[in-house]
């Protein structure tokens, strides 16, 4: 054993050497570039660059960065890969809870729950990012690709999001946002809103998921009331992957075929966008009282309202609902389900021309499901949405980041 | 600073106990990371014993975090002249103050881990355990700052790894072996426990606090007493010891609720890291939802097993809660951090508790 080396080597030191112990000082371990890697992280001072050379990095723990003013920076979005095909340890790729914070041109690779977590943190850039499960569209994949919460000043540029049981782009319980240029495939919701206010959501591609784009608004969180995102030039094509997701969790309720869902949210911007081939609508409008779910929270507004759709293309679509009442509706008419499906749920004493408006989209199709009253007599009129709600403000984030 | 742990064990081994080693005063490092965990002198080190120098207390928490079933002795110093002082009822270290946590296991004959119980030996004897890590919480001017520092193979020297380590552990037992891989947190995971105010709060200790040191420990005095009288603390202060989740003569909703705060209160709790999932685990919920009862899983992705709530009262099958104690999977399992295999018993007082909680979720 060496302990029996090292008493006859204390004693050789004893019989007149006298010599210092430093000779027989143990040895420090080297480190992997894993660990090397999280150093870097950890020792990291504001204003420095973190650079992933170009290859395949092996990693099986969580990595995290804790340090302001930190940027990470690859060689490109496909040329430096994170990979935690072998993860052991932690719930996620990489975890971030620092201000100022920016992460360029690599990719996170098949992580064992969220790739890339940015709780709590302000003024975030996340350019040229790409998350990815590279197993394909399955529900053991990772919940969430970029996944802010809680933070604020958020730019997400030219990410591109793969596979996510949840969804590829999230933006959670966070203010001030910009998702652009960016592409969501093969996620369940690909890019999705979530209890969020003053979002711009524009130039993005959202396709092959179970719903294109999410904006949502749940109750129980800490953070509630969203509103104010403008969804605009966006592709919302061919989402109709079947839903994936984990049972229990929210997302796992959207119906595969969805383009864009509004769920509770108020104040949404719809316009310039193109939607072809969401096969259970285009676009769906929801009280929280669809998912059937109780909630004890006398806070929350379950209502959507003051939802703007202009200008938008609508291409096919509506051919095989994913959801009851929309297989029902089709039994019924014989038709696709229309471009534009309210459930007609709203606050009494209010009007249907301060829930939705919609003008100037071309050939669309629209339909009131009367959800209040078990879906008694759907109604396809548009008239009562003819109608002209404000424009939203441009996002600016405080950054300049954009 | 390691010529320390040398000299000492040379004469150890020259002249046995005639003259013995001299005890090690500890050093306090301002800003220096030393390297080697001796240069803290916060141990006596030969090549049979390791025991904490005469100049610490070695105390225990009331209730104490489960770790892979790794024994841990646990030591605070303060230096002389310095004060803790009582802060709102809690203990505000003095600059200088040394707290450490050494994880080790029991082995046998042949050098392999054994699991036995802990019950809380003040020195580990070399020949029959064996030392894996030593993470020190030290209070600089400017706060309390986490250092986790990893044993050799020979058990001569602990080395700062700021971003932790992994080692295989073959931990065998009467009833079953557990073969898994024992982590050692970054310096980052350490804040993931010890800072509890997400993000902007201090890092502070979890253990080392007014109730959990209320209760008794070594020559079974209470360890507020213990500090009180060494001058190390200035004042009583007036809280009462915890119930401890192992107290078996204890209601089984203050067990629960213990060991829950314990285990997951430092990130739930209403500004700790996973306030976002809006779960509250740290006791000062209002309504039972933000305890879990009958509550929706947020973001939990496959870490809700497929279940529609955090605790179905008498359903414990059905409780997300539940599932993911009994989770070894790192996307699943709760708490994230700080074991790498599942707490039988831990798990069994949670069964049991939401087995006997009255009511029911909708289905």
């Amino acid at each position: 054993m060496n302990k029996v080396i090292f008493k006859i080597a204390a004693l050789s030191s004893i019989a007149g050497l006298l010599a210092t112990c430093s000779e027989q000082q143990p040895a420090a371990p080297g480190l992997s570039f894993e660990e090397s890697l999280q150093q870097q992280l950890i020792e990291a001072q504001p204003g420095d660059v973190i650079e992933i050379p170009a290859g395949t990095h092996e990693m099986t723990r969580s990595l995290s960065l804790n340090v302001p003013g930190v940027t990470i920076r690859g060689t490109g979005i496909d040329s430096s890969v994170l990979s935690f095909a072998n993860q052991i340890q932690g719930a996620e790729g990489l975890l971030v809870n620092a201000d100022d914070f920016v992460i360029e041109d690599l990719a996170i690779e098949d992580t064992v729950g969220d790739a890339l977590k940015i709780n709590e943190s302000h003024n975030v850039a996340v350019r040229n990012v790409r998350t990815e499960w590279t197993g394909g569209a399955l529900t053991t994949n990772g919940a969430y690709g970029i996944y802010p919460v809680q933070s604020s000043n958020i730019l997400i540029d030219g990410a591109v999001a793969i596979g996510a049981s949840d969804a590829g782009i999230y933006v959670g319980q966070s203010n001030q946002i910009i998702v652009r240029n960016s592409r969501a495939e093969y996620n369940v919701a690909g890019i999705e809103i979530e209890n969020s206010t003053f979002a711009d959501v524009y130039d993005n591609v959202a396709t092959n998921n179970t719903g294109g784009i999410l904006v949502f608004d749940l109750p129980g969180l800490p953070v509630q009331g969203g509103r104010n995102t403008r969804v605009f030039n966006n592709e919302i094509i061919n989402n109709n992957t079947g839903n994936f997701a984990p049972e229990g969790n929210i997302v796992g309720t959207v119906p595969a075929g969805s383009g864009l869902m509004i769920l509770a949210n108020d104040s949404i911007e719809v316009f310039g966008n193109t939607f072809t081939d969401n096969n259970s609508a285009n676009i769906l409008i929801l009280s929280y009282y669809i998912t059937e779910r109780p909630f004890e929270d006398e806070n929350y507004d379950p209502f959507p309202e003051a939802i703007n759709i202009h200008n938008n293309e609508f291409n096919g679509g509506g051919t095989e609902p994913d959801s009851e009442p929309l297989v029902a509706l089709q039994a019924n008419t014989g038709q696709p389900i229309p471009d534009v499906v309210w459930d007609g749920t709203m606050l009494s004493g209010k009007q249907a021309n301060e829930i939705l408006c919609m003008r100037q989209n071309g050939e669309i199709s629209f339909v009131n499901l009367d959800a209040g009253n078990g879906f008694a007599a759907p109604n396809f009129d548009t008239a009562d949405h003819n109608c002209e709600l404000p424009a939203l403000s441009e996002i600016s984030l405080s950054t300049g980041a954009e | 600073m390691s010529k320390h742990f040398c000299r000492c064990s040379i004469i150890t081994a020259s002249f046995s106990l005639i003259l013995g080693c001299s005890d090690a005063t500890p050093v306090f490092y301002e800003s220096d990371n030393p390297q080697r965990l001796s240069d803290w002198n916060l141990f006596n080190l030969s090549s049979n014993d390791f025991v904490p120098s005469s100049e610490s207390i070695v105390f225990r928490p009331a209730n104490q975090l489960f770790t892979d079933y790794a024994h841990k002795l646990r030591t605070l110093w303060i230096p002389d002249g310095a004060q803790a002082m009582l802060v709102d009822g809690e203990i505000d270290y003095p600059a200088g103050t040394v707290l450490s946590k050494t994880f080790y296991y029991p082995t046998d004959s042949q050098g392999s881990p054994i699991r036995q119980p802990d019950f809380g030996d003040s020195s580990v004897n070399l020949s029959t355990n064996k030392l894996i890590e030593t993470r020190l919480l030290v209070r600089r001017t400017n706060g309390w700052e986490a250092f986790p520092y990893v044993w050799n193979n020979d058990q001569t020297e602990a080395f700062l790894r700021v971003a932790g380590a992994s080692t295989n552990i073959d931990l065998k037992s009467d009833i079953e072996n557990f073969d898994f891989v024992y982590f050692v947190p970054n310096e980052n995971q350490c804040a993931g426990c010890h800072v509890t105010e997400h993000p902007d709060g201090d890092m502070h200790p979890l253990g080392a606090i007014a109730s959990q040191l209320s209760s008794s420990f070594l020559k079974n005095q209470s360890q507020i007493t213990a500090l009180v009288d060494r001058g190390w603390l200035d004042q009583y202060p007036d809280v009462s010891s915890p119930i401890s989740w192992m107290d078996e003569s204890a209601n089984i909703d203050e067990r629960a609720q213990a060991y829950l705060n314990i285990h997951c209160g430092h990130c739930h709790n209403p500004s700790g890291a996973a306030d976002t999932s809006a779960l509250l685990l740290d006791g000062s919920h209002n309504l039972l939802v933000n305890m879990g009862v009958c509550k929706r899983p947020v973001a939990a992705g496959g870490g809700a097993g497929n279940m529609l709530y955090s605790i179905v009262p008498g359903n414990p099958d059905r409780s997300i809660l539940l599932y993911r104690m009994e989770s070894d999977e790192p996307d699943e399992m709760m708490p994230e951090l700080g074991r790498s295999i599942i707490h039988k018993e831990g798990i069994n007082l949670i069964e049991r508790w939401i087995r006997e909680m009255p009511g029911s979720c909708p289905d």
